[in-house]
Parts: C-alpha cells; sequence; structure tokens
C-alpha cells in the first residue's frame, strides 16, 4: 500500500516527464489500435461487399480484374458480354436467377449502373442481407433512378428530384446526356459497399442515354403496354458489362463456371466472388503486415523512451534510494516501487491511448467511410484489442525490470551513503 | 544496550586490511554519545554497520540482544525498520511528500513503531504533527512543500522521522554540518530534549570536535581503533 502511494507521489512530482512518457505511449497505443481497427473492419467490409452470389461472368480478364470493375467499381472493362450470351447461359437448368449489369456512365463522380429490377431483389451483401429502401421503391419505368445512400447525403437528393446522366466516368464528362433527365424513386438504406455509392437506372436507359433508338419506342409504349413494362425496363441492348447469377444448388457452380470459361462463342470468365475477395485480401495482406509491423514498432520506440527517461531519473534518485533504506524498506520493496512506477505509467499510457483511440474514431469513422468505404465500428475494445494492449502492458513492466533491478543493486551497494 | 566485540570488516573478502577494526565497544541506554575522527577513520562504515546495512567480517555487533551478523537481510531490514531512527547530514526528505508525510514514513515500513506512535496519538497524523511542533517547525510548513524549507526546518524535520514510533536508538550522521553554529547547538539540544523523554540511545557521529563538550560521552574513533 505504502509502495503504491510512494510510487503515485513520485510519479506526480516528476508530472512533466511523466506526462510527455505518458502521451508518447497513449499516443503509440492510439496508433496501434487504429490500424488494427481498421484493418480489421477494412477485412470485413471487403468481404462483406458482396455474398449469396454464385458467379459473377464477364469479358474474359483476369479474376480480380472482372472482380474489382463488377462489384467495386474500380478499373474499367474494355469488352463486355453480348446480350446473346446473356440470355444463353443464363437459360441454362439450374440457374436460379441473373443480374445483368452495365457500367461505364457517371453522376457527378458516382457511378451509374444499369441494370434490371432483379438487383433490388436477388442482390445481397454482408451476411446474405438483401438491399431495402429507406425512401421510394425500385424503379418502375425508363425514367426511374435508384441513388445509393451515400449518394443521396451526399449530393443532397430527395425522392422526385430529376438528375442528368454523363457518358463516361469523372464530373468533367464532355457529353451530358441533358435530353433524357431521370427522376429519383427510391433511395437505399446504407450497406457500407460500394452501392451506396452508386445510382441505379433500368439497363433500357443505358441504350436510351446512349442516343439508341429505343428513346422513341418507348415513350410510345410506355403509356400502354404495362404488362410488358419488364421488357421495357429491360430493353435490347447488344451488349452488357457482367452479370450476376446464383444458382438452385452450389454444386451448379463449378460446373457452369467450366461451360463458362469454355464458351466457344465468346471469350467469357467466370469468377466466384468469395473465392476472388479471398485472393484480393490476401494480395493486400503484406500492406496491411506493415502497417502492423510499424505500429508495433511505434510501441517500442515509446517503451524505449520510457526506459530512457526511468533510467536517466534514477541515479539523481540514488538519494531517495538511501532514505527509504534509512526507514526499513527492503530491497526487494525498492525493486517493486520502481516497477510499479513503470507499469503505472504503462497502465495510464494504455488508458489515455483508449481514450485518445476512440475519440479519433468519432472524428474518424464518417471520413474513413466517405472516402474509403470503410464502415468503421465504434464498439467496445475486443478480445483481439485488449489482448494487444495486454501485450503492451507486459512490455512496459518487462522494460520496468531493468531500471528495478538497478535500482535494487544501488541500494545494496549504497546501503545509506547519501550520494548526490 | 550496544556492544561490538572483536568487530573487523572489510568492503571485499580479499582486501588485505580491513576497513574497520573494534576490539571493543559498549554503549549504555539511554546514553548521549558523541563519535568523531576525521573522514575516512571508519565512521560510515560503523554506522552501516550499527545500521544493520552492512554485516560484519567476524566478530559480533550487537544490538538490543540482536546479533546483527547472524540475522539475515531482510531479518536485519526489519530490526532497522523497528528499532532505529537515522538521520543524515542533508537532503534527507522525500522531495515529493509533505513535511508530515516525511515524518510518518518513518513508521510506514515497521508495525511496531506504527503501533507505538498510535500509543501516544490517535492518528500517525497527529503524532507527525506533535513531533514537529516539538521538534519546532511552525504549524504554517507542516504541509509545505520540502523543497521550500529552509536546511535547518528539513533537519527537524528528520529528526521528527527518526523519533516517530520511539525507536530505541537514533543514530544521526553529521546532522548539523549544513546549519550555522546557533542553529547547530539549539538543533543538538532538541535532540537531547527527545532522546531523554523516550530514553532512546542517541548516537551522533560529527567531525566537528567544538560540539563534543555538549555531550555525556565521547568516542575518538581514531583512538577505538588502535587499542587494539
Amino acid at each position: 500500500m505504502i509502495l503504491t502511494k510512494l510510487a503515485l507521489k513520485s510519479l506526480l512530482n516528476r508530472r512533466a516527464s511523466v506526462v510527455l512518457t505518458l502521451f508518447t505511449i497513449a499516443v503509440s497505443v492510439m496508433l496501434l489500435l487504429s490500424i488494427e481497427r481498421v484493418r480489421v473492419d477494412a477485412k470485413s467490409s471487403f468481404s462483406n461487399t458482396i455474398s449469396g452470389t454464385d458467379l459473377i461472368v464477364g469479358a474474359r480478364t483476369g479474376d480480380i480484374q472482372l472482380l474489382l470493375s463488377s462489384v467495386f467499381r474500380i478499373g474499367h472493362t474494355n469488352n463486355g458480354v453480348s446480350w446473346q450470351s446473356y440470355k444463353y447461359i443464363t437459360s441454362q437448368r439450374g440457374v436460379k436467377w441473373s443480374i445483368p449489369i452495365s457500367l461505364g456512365d457517371s453522376h457527378k463522380g458516382q457511378a451509374v449502373l444499369g441494370t434490371t429490377p432483379d438487383y433490388f431483389t436477388h442482390y445481397r451483401f454482408a451476411k446474405k442481407q438483401h438491399l431495402s429502401f429507406s425512401a421510394g421503391n425500385p424503379f418502375s419505368t425508363i425514367h426511374g433512378v435508384v441513388l445509393g445512400s451515400e449518394v443521396a447525403t451526399k449530393l443532397g437528393y430527395k425522392l422526385g428530384d430529376s438528375i442528368v446522366i454523363s457518358h463516361g466516368m469523372g464530373n468533367t464528362s464532355f457529353h451530358h446526356h441533358n435530353d433524357n433527365p431521370f427522376e429519383v424513386v427510391g433511395i437505399l438504406d446504407p450497406t457500407g459497399t460500394p452501392v451506396d455509392k452508386t445510382l441505379h437506372i433500368p439497363l433500357a436507359a443505358i441504350d436510351l442515354i446512349h442516343g439508341g433508338n429505343a428513346s422513341h419506342e418507348h415513350d410510345e409504349h410506355d403509356e400502354h403496354d404495362e404488362h410488358d413494362e419488364h421488357n421495357n425496363l429491360t430493353g435490347h441492348p447488344k451488349q452488357i458489362t457482367a452479370f450476376l447469377m446464383g444458382f438452385d444448388s452450389p454444386l451448379y457452380t463449378l460446373q457452369i463456371r467450366r461451360n463458362i470459361n469454355q464458351y466457344k462463342p465468346e471469350a467469357l470468365l467466370a469468377i466466384m466472388p468469395t473465392v476472388t475477395l479471398k485472393d484480393l485480401w490476401e494480395m493486400l495482406a503484406i500492406v496491411e503486415k506493415i502497417l502492423l509491423l510499424f505500429s508495433f514498432v511505434v510501441v517500442l520506440i515509446s517503451l524505449l523512451g520510457m526506459l530512457t527517461t526511468l533510467l536517466a531519473n534514477l541515479n539523481q534518485r540514488r538519494r531517495e534510494l538511501a532514505i527509504l533504506r534509512s526507514v526499513g524498506a527492503r530491497p526487494w520493496q525498492l525493486f517493486t516501487l520502481i516497477s510499479m512506477e513503470s507499469l503505472l505509467t504503462t497502465f495510464l499510457g494504455c488508458v489515455l491511448g483508449c481514450a485518445l483511440f476512440y475519440a479519433t474514431l468519432f472524428l474518424g469513422a464518417d471520413y474513413l467511410q466517405s472516402h474509403a468505404g470503410i464502415s468503421v465500428n465504434i464498439a467496445m475494445l475486443s478480445r483481439y484489442e485488449l489482448t494487444l494492449i495486454g501485450v503492451i502492458m507486459a512490455a512496459g513492466f518487462i522494460i520496468g525490470l531493468i531500471p528495478a533491478t538497478r535500482a535494487y543493486f544501488y541500494s545494496l551497494s549504497d546501503g545509506m551513503s547519501i550520494k548526490t | 544496550m550496544i556492544s561490538l566485540n572483536n568487530v573487523t570488516f572489510k568492503w571485499h573478502k580479499n582486501d588485505k586490511t580491513p576497513t574497520l577494526t573494534i576490539s571493543k565497544l559498549n554503549i549504555e541506554k539511554g546514553q548521549h554519545v558523541f563519535l568523531h575522527g576525521p573522514s575516512g577513520s571508519g565512521k560510515s562504515t560503523l554506522l552501516a554497520l550499527l545500521a544493520g546495512i552492512n554485516k560484519a567480517t567476524s566478530g559480533n555487533v550487537t544490538l538490543l540482544n540482536h546479533t546483527l551478523n547472524t540475522l539475515s537481510n531482510t531479518q536485519r531490514d526489519v530490526f532497522r525498520a523497528d528499532h532505529i531512527g537515522i538521520i543524515f547530514q542533508n537532503f534527507n526528505l522525500l522531495p515529493y511528500l509533505s513535511p508530515i508525510e516525511n515524518v510518518i514514513l518513518g513508521c510506514q515500513f515497521s508495525k511496531k513503531r506504527q503501533q507505538k506512535a498510535l500509543s501516544h496519538s490517535a492518528t500517525l497524523n497527529n503524532e507527525a504533527t506533535r513531533l514537529l511542533n516539538a521538534l519546532g517547525l511552525a504549524k504554517q510548513y507542516h504541509n509545505k512543500n520540502v523543497a521550500e524549507l529552509s536546511i535547518g526546518q528539513q533537519q527537524r524535520v528528520a529528526a521528527a522521522r527518526a523519533f516517530i514510533g520511539n525507536p530505541e536508538i537514533i543514530i544521526a550522521d553529521e546532522p548539523t554540518s549544513a546549519l550555522d553554529t546557533q542553529n547547530r547547538e539549539s538543533f543538538i539540544n532538541l535532540l537531547f530534549e527527545q532522546a531523554s523523554n523516550t530514553n532512546s540511545t542517541l548516537i551522533f557521529v560529527s567531525h566537528d570536535e567544538n560540539l563534543k563538550p555538549l555531550f555525556n560521552r565521547s568516542i575518538d574513533l581514531i583512538s577505538l581503533q588502535e587499542t587494539l
């Protein structure tokens, strides 16, 4: 008890250097926790992007390239899949559903995806969750657009607003399709996936904005051909970017995948998204490991900083040790006293570090969500994170044993002679 | 009370001549002893033996019927905590404790001294206050920062720490060397007064022979070692 009190008072007495040490430890703990949290959450947002889809089919490129372009809207595919091939493949036995997608247009830098209403019933993410609407419904006319949640909040759109789609990607598109404005008919709930950043329009509208002849045809049909509405929304595109498929049983997956990869009329590629996601993440794993390594080095440096201060102080404190010896403190008690100071410093550093960590999370979560698409969990410390903190505390304690051992031997060699 | 018989002390086993050789020394209970000798005469070594910090290489050091050289290191630490109060030359106080806390520290490592202190006053705080008053440290300094006290005031706090819990033996290692003449005598008189109150044995070490007349017994360390 008396030792704890002495350790605390002595720390308080050396506030300035202790606060600095505390702060370096806290910052390093904060860094380590943040990197770990972002890493873990990035991994889960990443693998949550798509689920329940058995195959993604596109023009033949690399597995990862197809995944990036069709799911993450990153990169570009030059070729597409012809509508005939799509029709042929999806009419095979075992195909439960299919979603054609057509990419390549944008609205104020956000990707525009042409698809069918099936998208809203069959597309699933995270733990096989379906898309849900925070407002409105799926498009039912060719001029309807459904917004991802982030598009809606970022651009401030609400139901009934009208939007102009530009051709190609990016803000500075040369050609605006001014003559074909769309009306916002639905807004999706946030998913933490690229869906949030996407505008969904009917597949037929893609043709329309590219000046296809569908335009006039539809104006006539729209009013009086209601039973054919589904067809109207799909239109008759020549080709699509890719399509997603789900099967009656996962057993079909390998068979159909092989058939597609050997499909003669057109060079196609079918990937299993879960497998490719895993491959992709493994490619990124090296970056992840380097980050982790760096944050551990930062922790180590901060602990070495603590060691330096403790050792530097110790020489000045030999007098203090002699006084304590004179009132009957035993050498092991002095050992305990000094190691307790480092343990307390590390402990307080970790506590402060956690506080800083949560502050960073609160401030940074929105930014990460909007700029990197990583939905960071502001949850309690996970068992893994607690283990990390435990490791830091243990390291701090072990490092503290060095000055403590010195104090032990000082107290034996100095005895009560006061060294100044 | 305190007796040394054929004591020698060597810092290292292989040293040829011992640092200290005392064939016989007896100090009675309640005596105020002035122990003097020039630097290097072995004063610090003798004090370290008496306080049980170091162990005699040969011979017996007996305090209060305990032969220190037969006790283990820990037992000697406990013995020191229980029975000996120590005042150093200078820088006696822990800078991060208040004067009151510094005084209480004196009985913090010994149950016996805590009990004795509590038999005088209701709380350790009260006892520390009582001792500081008795040693002439005005109330307004009791909770000041130690660094704000003069050397004389610091030495009073150190003395109060040595006396708390009535240890049988008080060892003062040149406690007045940093004080001016006037303060020196009044400080020594306060020590005497306290020691007499509690019937403690006072061993006062100094190289300043001017203080010798104040004590009822004086020991010259050089001549003590020559009477081999």
